[in-house]
């Protein structure tokens, strides 16, 4: 079952403001009241004790208890009004003075020799202070009590008005959260508008960055790193679908222009021949393109075989492959890989083919080809290093991306449509590796390094 | 032998049903699924090849009704070449598949895998014309004389001959020969040919490698 919760955040924020308003003015205002309570009682048990004390020297001072009986006035007037009441008690339980305006009962309570205060032992809202004294042979007992009545009402009116002060509060506490916090999240509306503005066609735009607001500020500059990456991304894809149409055109002009200015009289078969080889050839070069995109296209997502892999079974293998087309060239191919490593053993295989036809196709005749492996702290690098051309600083950068060839009038019928290195390249961020590349006087050297 | 084509494709029904006519096939087209069930439910073939991409009932549907009532060999052609195709394909019951666009001489190696019946021979000697291949002892040789050869030149000059009279393309040749299966834009194996042929064909005069021109190589008496 869900939780029900307001959506907006304003109103949460309004509700949790309004929530903790009223957890601390209540616990103010039972605070305040609680003193005031205490405060109050004292104050009446202090006038209590005193009014005993004074009965009590009254008593002393007088001749007799029926000379204070005929002068009520004397403590009546001290009494002052109807809550106070009075007991002088001997010690046959005989009431000798009662001042009793409410007539609640006379308490029964245990003598003592000091002053003592008490609640009603029969539960009348009464406070009590009481003690013993002797005049003569006489044993008295007196009693002060006073009705608590009138102080509950006021405290009751107190506590009234505690509650409404507390409700207004949360109220007020609402109003003002919801408000506060209207104005505090306008910032995020905006950046809502300002988000659901930027479409496909409008990737360039970026987000205000929130000086002010630290979380804002965060997240947007977290949203425009997202939309630089996805700028960077569609562009990259559009700028491959753009070389890619480009790459098919040279093929497909080839086919058509050759076929039509041969159906143009007629031919021996040989031409004929020749132009269907031709032919061909060319459609073999875009089947191997479609191939070679398609496995970028998978590469970048695909799930790894990763299995250990013999580096040097691996460099064997290979040589052994490309040995034919070495020797022709005078190329000594130098297997020096060792080790063993945690790798998808096709794909890796792929890319070493890949960067050894490079080497055989631009490395200078009668040099050697070596592969060899290198421990770098927790890291493998397989390279491929061969003698010959420099390769420009300008055209290092680039060497990876699709397409691009370092001498554009030199695309070969037989090279890999300038896709070969970009696809080692995304081999190698499948194995969360990278491929690096170094050219100078000391040769070229393509180095694959894969995280241990 | 009949073969029972299921391709919509009126080129690619075409250029196939005169191929493998030509390789002395007695082919059968359909252009619809619908078609195709018919025919496979009214006659025998000893192979179907079944194109996945169909109107009404696509390939995948007729394979299931195909394998319902019989274990004719299937071929299947594919223009996706995700795994998952190739998989539900094998796992429906077909035997083999080949992704678009493939080499004609490819598509007539597997046809003639499929139909090949039985457990393949092991066989251990080859002839053909004066050479001569034993595998056991690795020995080759032409009119008696023996031919030294590397490993490699071994192993390729032992696919040619074991499928002798076939075409074999060049990814073919760099699949079996060297576990390369993928197209790697080199002419390696055009190289090996030419140094296998300078041992093999050049010291005579009956020359039995021949390149199929924009196909592939064959070892043949004739071409």
């Amino acid at each position: 079952m869900k939780r029900w919760a307001p959506s907006a955040l304003s109103v949460r924020l309004a509700l949790m403001f309004a929530l903790v308003s009223m957890l601390l003015l209540g616990a103010i205002g039972f605070y305040l009241y609680h003193a005031l309570h205490k405060e109050i009682a004292w104050r009446d048990d202090q006038a209590l004790l005193g009014r005993v004390q004074r009965m009590q020297a009254i008593l002393t001072d007088s001749r007799s208890i029926e000379a204070l009986r005929e002068r009520p006035q004397l403590y009546e007037n001290m009494l002052g009004n109807r809550d106070n009441l009075l007991w002088v008690v001997d010690a046959a339980g005989q009431v000798l003075i009662e001042i009793n305006p409410p007539g609640l009962p006379r308490p029964t309570l245990p003598a003592t020799a000091t002053a003592q205060l008490a609640d009603d032992p029969n539960g009348a809202p009464l406070r009590l202070a009481w003690q013993n004294m002797e005049r003569g042979e006489q044993r008295l007992t007196l009693i002060a009590g006073k009705v608590l009545s009138e102080r509950e009402q006021m405290l009751a009116a107190y506590r009234l008005k505690l509650g409404a002060a507390l409700g207004c509060g949360m109220v007020l506490a609402f109003a003002l959260g919801w408000l506060v916090s209207q104005r505090g999240l306008r910032p995020v509306r905006e950046l809502a508008q300002r988000t659901a503005a930027i479409d496909s066609q409008h990737l360039h735009l970026r987000l205000d960055e929130y000086h002010s607001t630290a979380e804002l500020q965060a997240l947007s500059q977290a949203l425009n790193h997202m939309l630089a990456r996805l700028e960077g991304g569609f562009g990259q894809l559009s700028r491959f679908c753009e070389d890619l149409a480009h790459e098919m055109r040279t093929p497909l002009s080839n086919l058509m222009g050759h076929t039509q200015q041969t159906l143009q009289r007629e031919r021996t078969v040989a031409v004929y021949e020749d132009l269907l080889v031709s032919n061909q050839e060319e459609y073999e070069r875009l089947a191997r393109m479609i191939d070679s995109m398609l496995f970028l296209a998978r590469t970048e997502q695909a799930a790894l075989n990763v299995q250990p892999v013999d580096l040097h079974a691996l460099g064997e293998q290979l040589c052994e492959y490309f040995e034919g087309m070495a020797e022709e060239r005078g190329v000594v191919l130098r297997n020096e890989a060792d080790g063993e490593l945690l790798a998808d053993a096709d794909l890796l295989r792929r890319a070493l083919a890949n960067l050894l036809a490079n080497a055989l196709r631009y490395g200078a005749p009668g040099q050697p080809i070596t592969l060899s492996t290198r421990r770098e702290g927790e890291r493998l690098a397989v390279s491929v290093h061969n003698l010959g051309p420099v390769i420009g600083v300008e055209h290092l950068p680039h060497l990876f991306e699709r397409f691009y060839r370092c001498d554009p009038s030199r695309a070969q019928p037989g090279d890999s449509g300038g896709l070969g290195l970009a696809i080692v390249r995304s081999i190698m961020q499948a194995h969360g590796g990278e491929v690096r590349v170094r050219s100078d006087e000391g040769g070229t050297a393509f180095v694959l390094v894969f995280a241990a | 032998m009949r073969i029972l084509l299921v391709e919509d494709e009126v080129k690619t029904a075409d250029y196939l049903r005169k191929g493998l006519s030509e390789s002395g096939y007695l082919v059968e087209v359909a252009h619809s699924g619908l078609d195709g069930q018919h025919l496979a439910q009214e006659h025998a073939f000893d192979l179907i090849i079944l194109d996945v991409q169909l109107p009404g009932l696509d390939g995948w549907q007729l394979l299931q009704i195909i394998r319902r009532t019989q274990q004719t060999p299937v071929l299947f052609l594919t223009a996706r070449d995700a795994v998952e195709d190739r998989v539900k394909g094998l796992e429906l019951g077909a035997d083999d598949y080949l992704v678009k666009p493939f080499s004609y001489a490819e598509l007539l190696a597997r046809v003639r895998t499929l139909l090949r019946r039985g457990p393949p021979r092991e066989v251990e000697h080859f002839l053909l014309a004066d050479l001569h291949l034993d595998l056991l002892r690795r020995q080759v040789t032409r009119q008696g004389q023996r031919l030294s050869l590397t490993n490699k030149e071994f192993a390729l000059l032992h696919l040619l001959i074991s499928r002798e009279g076939e075409v074999l393309s060049r990814a073919q040749i760099a699949s079996q020969v060297w576990q390369m299966n993928f197209d790697s834009d080199t002419n390696v194996v055009d190289v090996a040919i030419r140094r296998l042929r300078a041992k093999v064909d050049d010291p005579f005069s009956l020359k039995l490698i021949h390149t199929v021109r924009g196909m592939g190589y064959t070892l043949a008496v004739q071409p």
